[in-house]
């Protein structure tokens, strides 16, 4: 069953050289290839950021400063960046979370809404007719809600950012086997959830 | 690691697999063949593997995006920013000791700004390519070397304590103004545009695809030509002055005079810098003092005028380390240098 790798091989492939040469020509002063690099992220970024913080505000002012100081810093950011996104993201994180800091009146509030789920019907039809039906989505949604904060910024950064669980253990601070460990636990309670929904089908 | 055996697998175990997961979100050419071979080996998986896939296709986010106007307003916004930093660089830098060249700067840093609405406006309404400015400023710091790529790919080696303010006014000329050393290897351009270097000292040179290397540090200019040819002109009471430069030339010129001098010189030796190294022909402590002035902004004092007489000559790396500059000419010139107060590094005997 080894031998396998599709995934590895994608990841080598993702980085394409064009998004090498890219990266090359922001890092030599490219006013052009910043811009690509800004309209091809900036949809994620400000998803992220808003999964976040839910601050709009904050978010634009992260991501203004971001691309600012990149452009200021060029010189002496790294060529060896393998994943544009994955460094994009720290960055926007690290921005936000100092921001935050600084603000206490938002301590509480992030901790509650960030990274809203959403569990959708796989066939993306009829699932809530009635009112008892919904009902159990509400239930299942508070089932969701269960999933810690991290659990859920976990999920996020695999499922829809797509980075791999080595980038977002070092993007949250984490081992690896932790990563593993939320994702699994998340996964759990995903399907549990889950079960309930096909049952009200 | 040992080697995964899917067939023990759990619908969660799946779901956690990073390999199945990039499957699920990005299938490829291989991944599907993959596993489309693999659950056909295995039909008594085909549910578990089902409601593995629901398990990631079914999580969803909430949605939230930038509408296309705020996207371009943040992006005018960072440029804003990004323009009024390289602005104060420029209003901040403290060479400028003239109030005439001082205004001649403010006029053409509102020419900067002036330029940079325009291509803001420009990108405004050509979403998709975005226009470059042509205008901006960069600037090293003490014990800082910078590359520097132009627009029209012409390659520039700033050395320390340097600035390059590049303008481009119109498709045919490229204009930098020097204040420093930097080595410039310009490139030629088809339709022969004009490559303008000027000094804020009454000098300016005219490049057709080059390289040559202007210090401009200290009480002189001085510009060695490497290969290639440019034109030198030299602003005088009287007028001006324009000298031709053949590869190995230089031309030296005294800012407080104005004198100025051409001769034969081993370009080796003015561009060594460029290679990270430090070639000393009867390098005194004289030499020492302006080279840690020039690169390191140190003032170093030598007291005894008796040091001034001993010269050396060889070669050494240069580092971008004032302190171990510092220890490699102890060692050359037998001396001491101590930090005497916080500005200045007197000299002393071994």
């Amino acid at each position: 069953m080894n031998g396998l790798d599709p995934a590895k091989k994608l990841r080598i492939l993702s980085v394409s050289p064009s998004q090498a040469q890219l990266w090359d020509r922001f890092r030599n002063g490219d006013r052009e290839a910043l811009g690509s690099l800004y309209r091809q992220y900036i949809d994620d970024l400000y998803h992220y950021g808003m999964h976040f913080c839910r601050d709009e505000e904050r978010v634009k002012d992260c991501l203004q400063d971001l691309f600012r100081d990149m452009w200021a810093e060029r010189d002496h950011i790294s060529a060896e960046i393998h994943n544009v996104r994955y460094y994009l993201l720290s960055s926007l994180r690290r921005r936000l979370l100092r921001s935050l800091q600084k603000d206490r009146r938002h301590k509480n509030r992030i901790i509650a809404h960030s990274f809203d789920l959403e569990f959708t019907q796989p066939q993306e039809s009829t699932i809530i007719k009635n009112e008892s039906s919904q009902e159990k989505a509400i239930k299942v949604h508070k089932a969701i809600a269960l999933l810690s904060r991290r659990q859920r910024e976990v999920i996020y950064l695999r499922f829809f950012q797509e980075l791999s669980y080595a980038e977002i253990a070092q993007l949250m601070s984490l081992q690896v086997d932790s990563v593993y460990n939320l994702i699994s636990k998340a996964i759990g309670l995903l399907k549990k959830s889950m079960a309930m929904l096909l049952i009200l089908l | 690691m040992t080697p995964k055996d899917y067939r023990y697998y759990t619908a969660r175990d799946f779901a956690l697999d990073e390999e199945f997961q990039q499957w699920i979100l990005h299938p490829g050419i291989k991944s599907n063949a993959f596993w489309e071979s693999w659950i056909t080996q295995h039909p008594e998986k085909k549910e578990t593997i089902e409601t593995a896939m629901t398990l990631i296709r079914t999580v969803r986010f909430r949605s939230y995006s930038l509408a296309e106007k705020d996207k371009g307003e943040l992006w005018d916004a960072i440029w804003d920013k990004i323009g009024s930093d390289e602005m104060e660089l420029e209003t901040e830098w403290p060479g400028i000791k003239s109030k005439k060249k001082w205004t001649t700067l403010s006029k053409y840093a509102a020419a900067v700004l002036l330029i940079l609405v325009t291509t803001l406006a420009l990108w405004k309404m050509t979403v998709h390519k975005t226009a470059i400015p042509r205008s901006f400023t960069v600037q090293t710091r003490a014990g800082e070397i910078k590359k520097v790529m132009l627009p029209d790919s012409s390659e520039v080696l700033m050395n320390a304590n340097s600035r390059l303010v590049y303008h481009q006014k119109d498709a045919h000329a490229r204009e930098v103004w020097l204040e420093g050393e930097a080595y410039f290897d310009v490139k030629h351009t088809v339709d022969q545009k004009a490559f303008l270097v000027h000094t804020y000292d009454n000098i300016s040179i005219d490049v057709l695809g080059t390289r040559f290397n202007v210090n401009s540090f200290g009480k002189r200019i001085s510009v060695v030509l490497q290969q290639g040819k440019i034109k030198l002109s030299i602003a005088e009471n009287q007028g001006e002055t324009q000298l031709y430069l053949k590869p190995g030339e230089v031309v030296n010129y005294n800012k407080e005079s104005g004198n100025y001098a051409k001769s034969n010189t081993d370009t080796s030796q003015a561009l060594s810098w460029t290679h990270g190294r430090l070639i000393m022909d009867h390098y005194s402590l004289n030499d020492v003092a302006s080279f840690m002035k020039n690169i390191f902004d140190k003032n170093v004092i030598i007291q005894h005028k008796k040091l001034l007489q001993d010269s050396v000559s060889g070669s050494m790396p240069i580092v971008y380390n004032a302190d171990t500059m510092l220890m490699q000419f102890s060692k050359v010139f037998e001396v001491q240098f101590k930090q005497h107060n916080k500005d200045e590094i007197w000299v002393q005997k071994q």
